[in-house]
């Protein structure tokens, strides 16, 4: 009989032998084998000493749980887009697999809070995936599929599940990608997986659902205000950024402030944005896109040579981290100056863009002479603009054919606030 | 209560421990120390759990039954917290010290070391941990030991982490405090070898003493004893927290008698799990959990414990309490001494010292019975006695009487001195100007009871100035003046 995870097993070796349940060995153990015992534990024996594995009860045929979601008239219609990451994964115990939660019904199953306030009326899944893993391709689905979720009249709002490590780079996309937006589009993650009964995605989803029906017709990430399990933070999907490797509140607005604060209570204005009724007409989909971009983190004793696998590959656009008020390595005292290398650059058709490695405050080249110099050799600064916001933005004006033929379009478009990604009145 | 006696073989009667001991490191997933709080906290946390649905197919009955949902739950914090306690940061790798404490005591009943085990997280949803689990992993099995009633096998010896302690239970919000949580624990299950409690009683004593020869937290609340119990017609019934191994005899027979009623009537046995209650009798406290409760901690690799390792604490186990009254054995102390010394945990400073000066008997009064006498008589506090009459300060003491600067009599009173906070160099110090006085007193004491002989005029002048003129002293003057 061919043993399969799952199956209850009888494992010999040479001294003892061992029953347990057959389990999958993680990926990096491929010289063992792991066994959950009748105590619950599990164990791992090493197959070089294992005589033989007979089968004493094969696995049962999983039955699929019917669960069904009752049809909540009296809720408002939300969609949904699921897309991965720990928000959408579950562990399966019995083999000892990731699986990806992808319907409604199993949606329900782990996070009931997501219903309370809403009906899920359709759940769309373009991929599922880490979000390290995603790129201008996926970005791009995930917009198409929510302006046809957000044209449905039937819908009221929009939730997004996400991965938490590159998140940000998405929220960024869709700011730029769904033009004319008049619908929350609500992105959201979770910090601690779904098996967790302390997991951050809970609170998280309930106040998700509670800002897509809201009035706030913007993108927002929506997650932990702080490690307190009591309300959440709306946050521009422009100026937020992931600030913390673990802690529920890993997102933080940079140089702004939220939208609103909800509780699974209330939900509070607390800065300005767009309203549903502010915006007329259907939602337009600008997906326009320019793949060589990059972006590039200076630091001191930098070799500008960095700069030539650009040059070389024809990239269209870079946005360069400075620091300080706009500085990078241009004087006598440098062991290499950077000023040749970005002229030549830019002699080449390249835009090159500045942007500030602070995370917070304005980048300002006229206080100092090297950020005048940087300035006049045709650097744009981009004010208080988050760096990966600017890498999208630039990616995004870049596709732009019509504005990419000028550079004085460029500029104008990168310093143009379409989405929230520039403010000009810092008050921390 | 009932204290009777039961023909156990004939119910059938099948006793298991499960013994948890909390050890001596820092805690067992990140790098606090293993420290319990009283001040006020520097912070709070408000949490949440929700229920987890669907990991197994099936919901842990016990989980359900323990858990609080829809309860917010406050946690209290120190800056012996961090992000690992609050669940806001993966674990870290498991504590080595930890491991190496819980193989010793694995060597020491016997039991085979598992090489290759996984961290698992048991499903606890009452609050009492952030994360909605507590990590467990089992490291060795199939031990075994004796006790004069027969052997007692070893089931699994485990590395677990404590919870939090509970605070205040209000309506719907329960208080706990982060300090107790992750401090390891070692869990030793024995097999239901234990046909009597009086064996019962004896293997958690064996237990003990073993868990006690390794580097463990000592004290109230560091140990927690739990039997499971089952007689034939009945079910198996896990008692919970019982104190001492001195109530394990009394729990179990009255549980016992709970059983017998319970048939009598022709009720059913559920299988659960009660309280112990300081009086031997137990409460209900939940269904027993399942193997549904278990799931891996996918924060963390295998735990794969090497030869090496083992080999590395086989070379260094600890001497157990019999051994160490062997070794005192030795020096001549009675057995009162060498139990205090023992039961204080003394050994290493009585050691050291009898390296100093070979008095046992002098050094077991110096660190057992003069601080309390002192305490006592002085009305100073234990704990300031504990840190003035430190071993360094009666190390020092000792030298100066090794080295003739003080009389074995005066001791006591250089340690009242010190425990009173007079400094170990000035303690030692004893006024002279007297002795001219002293002389002249024991001149007129040999003129006004002449014909007494040397010893008797020592007694009645020791009497009178002891501590003031040492013994060699007084003889000197008085062997002057008999002449």
């Amino acid at each position: 009989m061919i043993v399969e995870t799952g199956d209850y097993v009888k494992v010999k070796l040479v001294k003892e032998e061992y029953l347990g349940i057959l389990l999958e060995a993680p990926k990096d153990e491929k010289g063992i084998i792991l066994l959950k015992l009748d105590s619950g534990y599990n164990i791992g024996l090493d197959r070089k000493k294992i005589l033989n594995i007979k089968v004493l009860r094969k696995a049962k045929e999983e039955k699929e749980e019917k669960i069904s979601i009752k049809k909540q008239a009296d809720k408002p219609n939300v969609a949904m887009i699921l897309t991965g990451g720990t928000i959408s994964s579950t562990l399966d115990v019995k083999t000892g697999a990731v699986k990806w939660l992808t319907s409604p019904e199993k949606l329900f199953q782990f996070y009931p809070d997501l219903f309370k306030h809403v009906n899920i009326l359709k759940v769309e899944v373009p991929f599922m995936k880490g979000s390290e893993n995603m790129s201008y391709n996926d970005w791009r689905k995930i917009s198409k599929v929510a302006v046809k979720l957000l044209n449905d009249d039937n819908v009221k709002g929009l939730i997004i599940s996400h991965g938490t490590d590159f998140l940000h780079y998405t929220s960024a996309a869709l700011s730029f990608f769904l033009r004319n937006l008049n619908k929350p589009v609500v992105l959201t993650y979770s910090q601690r997986s779904s098996d967790r009964a302390s997991s951050d995605a809970s609170l998280n989803l309930e106040c998700s659902a509670i800002a897509s029906v809201s009035d706030i017709a913007e993108v927002m990430l929506v997650g932990h205000a702080s490690d307190n399990d009591d309300f959440c933070y709306a946050m521009p999907g422009t100026k937020v950024r992931k600030l913390h490797s673990s802690r529920r509140d890993a997102f933080k607005v940079v140089n702004t402030t939220p939208f609103a604060k909800i509780s699974p209570g209330y939900i509070a204005k607390i800065s300005d944005y767009k309203t549903r009724s502010q915006v007329k007409g259907k939602v337009k989909l600008d997906d326009k896109f320019e793949e060589k971009i990059a972006l590039v983190k200076f630091y001191p004793g930098m070799n500008p040579s960095i700069l030539d696998y650009y040059i070389k590959n024809k990239y269209k656009g870079l946005v360069i981290e400075v620091s300080g008020l706009g500085h990078l390595a241009i004087g006598k005292e440098a062991r290499y100056n950077l000023l040749p290398k970005i002229k030549e650059a830019i002699s080449k058709g390249i835009i090159v863009c500045a942007a500030p490695q602070t995370i917070y405050g304005r980048l300002d080249p006229l206080v100092y002479s090297p950020g005048r110099e940087l300035l006049n050799a045709g650097i744009i600064f981009l004010e208080d603009m988050l760096a990966e916001t600017a890498l999208i933005k630039l990616g995004w004006v870049l596709g732009h054919k019509e504005w990419a033929k000028s550079k004085e379009i460029v500029k104008e478009k990168m310093l143009e606030n379409f989405s929230h990604e520039i403010n000009d009145r810092l008050e921390e | 209560m009932t204290e009777e006696r039961f023909d156990y073989a004939k119910l059938g009667l099948k006793c298991g421990l499960e013994i948890h001991q909390q050890i001596d490191t820092n805690k067992l997933f990140c790098n606090c120390p293993s420290v319990l709080r009283s001040e006020e906290p520097d912070f709070t946390v408000l949490r949440k759990l929700h229920a987890v649905a669907g990991q197994t197919g099936e919901v842990d009955e016990a989980a359900v039954y323990e858990s609080e949902l829809g309860k917010e739950f406050v946690y209290q914090g120190y800056d012996t917290t961090c992000l690992v306690e609050l669940d806001e940061e993966p674990p870290h790798e498991i504590n080595k010290d930890a491991l190496k404490i819980a193989l010793q005591v694995a060597v020491f009943l016997n039991c085979k070391i598992i090489p290759i085990s996984q961290i698992m997280r048991k499903t606890v949803i009452d609050g009492s941990n952030t994360s909605g689990f507590q990590r467990t992993v089992v490291i060795a099995k199939n031990g075994w030991f004796d006790t004069p009633y027969g052997r007692v096998g070893i089931e699994t010896i485990g590395l677990e982490e404590d919870a939090a302690r509970i605070i205040e239970k209000r309506e719907d919000e329960v208080v706990f405090r982060l300090d107790r949580l992750g401090i390891p624990l070692i869990e030793v299950a024995t097999s239901p070898d234990m046909k009597t409690p009086e064996q019962a009683k004896e293997a958690a004593l064996h237990i003990g003493e073993i868990l006690r020869a390794c580097k463990v937290k000592r004290g109230i609340g560091t140990i927690r004893q739990d039997v499971n119990i089952s007689i034939k017609g009945g079910n198996r019934i896990e008692i919970k927290g019982v104190q001492e191994p001195a109530l394990i005899i009394k729990t179990i027979n009255s549980e016992i008698q709970r059983q017998l009623k319970l048939l009598e009537n022709k009720e059913k046995i559920k299988k659960e799990v009660r309280q112990a209650l300081p009086d031997g009798d137990t409460k209900f406290m939940r269904p027993m959990p399942g193997a549904a409760r278990m799931y891996p901690e996918t924060d963390l690799p295998l735990l794969k414990i090497s030869r090496d390792l083992i080999n590395d604490v086989k070379k260094s186990l600890p001497k157990l309490k019999s051994e160490k009254r062997e070794e005192l054995r030795t020096t001549g102390l009675n057995e009162e001494m060498m139990k205090l010394i023992l039961d204080e945990d003394k050994l290493e400073e009585f050691k050291e010292m009898l390296i100093v000066a070979n008095k046992p008997k002098l050094i077991a009064k110096m660190l057992l019975i003069f601080p309390k006498e002192i305490s006592s008589h002085e009305g100073v506090e234990k704990e300031t006695i504990g840190g003035r009459l430190n071993k360094d300060a009666l190390i020092f003491v000792l030298e100066a009487l090794e080295q003739g600067k003080i009389d074995e009599n005066q001791v006591k009173q250089v340690l009242t001195r010190v425990a009173k906070g007079t400094l170990p160099r000035d303690a030692i110090l004893f006024k002279k100007q007297d002795s001219s006085e002293i002389e002249e007193a024991i001149m007129k004491l040999i003129k006004e009871k002449s014909g007494l002989n040397a010893n008797a005029y020592m007694g009645l002048v020791m009497k009178e100035f002891k501590g003031k003129i040492s013994g060699k002293e007084a003889m000197e003057i008085i062997l002057k003046y008999m002449k």
